[in-house]
């Protein structure tokens, strides 16, 4: 299946903005521009404070900035939804369970959600 | 972290030059992901060709734009039709779709009547991207100057715009 996105857009962000990586390494709180090239070339992943520091720097939310991982994060997460949607005794949880499983089946689905958004 | 592995729905044009070649690597339906100019120095084919592999690693595209360099009446220069060439075959091996576009191509996507120069066609580009290709576009050319480098962007973005339109349905869309 053909993926429809990078798994990060922070080359083409900071091109745009005209910052060098020096630059957003400090502005990330990082030595040298070393790691920012490496999250360019998807050879490492930045941490929690990092990936909040770049929608800060390039404005732009982190679904989009690292939009192929998101979409790699959100198929592992709607797999295990339907796994967890299997596994589930629905019958012994009755009417308490009609909506987990409506959300669970929501979270299995993301594309479905996605279309239906305004 | 994970490499762009799997094919990537993004178009990747290149346009060899007498300095090296220029890129553009165009996601479909969005914006420019990558633009540039890489200049290679001493032997220029297996050179480009080095900087060209390593970039199809990267962003591995579903498709490169090559110019049609061997089309009856081009005058591009033997060494460019043998990179071009070299190019599509490395490009095949990766199993990548590689598409050939004149300048008439392009022109026909760009203008309704099929004319236009070069520094035109820049010129929309420069418009339609304006955020990553505003400040690049170089000063007309006068006819006693050579061409300044940065019109490599502007060689290689066409194709990639080209293809996405042709693909979009037609010259119906123009960029302008």
């Amino acid at each position: 299946m053909a993926s429809s996105h990078l798994p990060n857009y922070l080359h083409a962000n900071r091109k745009r903005l005209g910052l060098s990586q020096d630059e957003v390494a400090f502005l990330l709180g990082a030595e040298n521009g070393t790691k920012v090239c490496r999250y360019e070339r998807f050879t490492r992943e930045p941490g929690f404070h990092a990936a909040l520091a770049c929608e800060v720097v390039f404005q732009r939310p982190l679904r989009e900035l690292f939009a192929g991982l998101y979409e790699e994060i959100e198929r592992e997460v709607a797999a295990r939804a339907k796994r967890l949607v299997l596994r589930t005794d629905w019958v012994k949880l009755g009417n308490k369970g009609s909506r987990k499983r409506e959300v669970l089946e929501g979270i299995a689905a993301p594309k479905k959600r996605k279309s239906q958004r305004p | 972290m994970t490499s762009a592995k799997r094919k990537n729905s993004c178009v990747m044009a290149i346009a060899p030059s007498s300095r090296g070649f220029g890129f553009a690597v165009l996601e479909r339906g969005k914006s420019l992901v990558d633009w540039g100019v890489k200049t290679v120095k001493g032997d220029k084919n297996p050179g480009s060709i080095e900087k060209v592999e390593s970039m199809l690693g990267h962003y591995n595209p579903g498709v490169l734009v090559l110019p049609d360099a061997m089309v009856k009446g081009a005058r591009r220069a033997p060494r460019i039709g043998r990179l071009c060439k070299e190019i599509a075959a490395l490009a095949s091996k990766r199993r990548i779709k590689v598409v050939l576009l004149t300048r008439d191509n392009v022109r026909s996507v760009f203008f309704e009547d099929g004319k236009g120069t070069k520094h035109m066609i820049a010129k929309v580009l420069a418009m339609r991207f304006s955020n990553e290709l505003g400040h690049r576009l170089p000063p007309k050319r006068k006819p006693w100057r050579s061409e300044d480098y940065r019109m490599e962007i502007f060689d290689a973005v066409p194709f990639a715009v080209t293809d996405e339109l042709i693909n979009k349905g037609g010259s119906g869309s123009r960029p302008t």
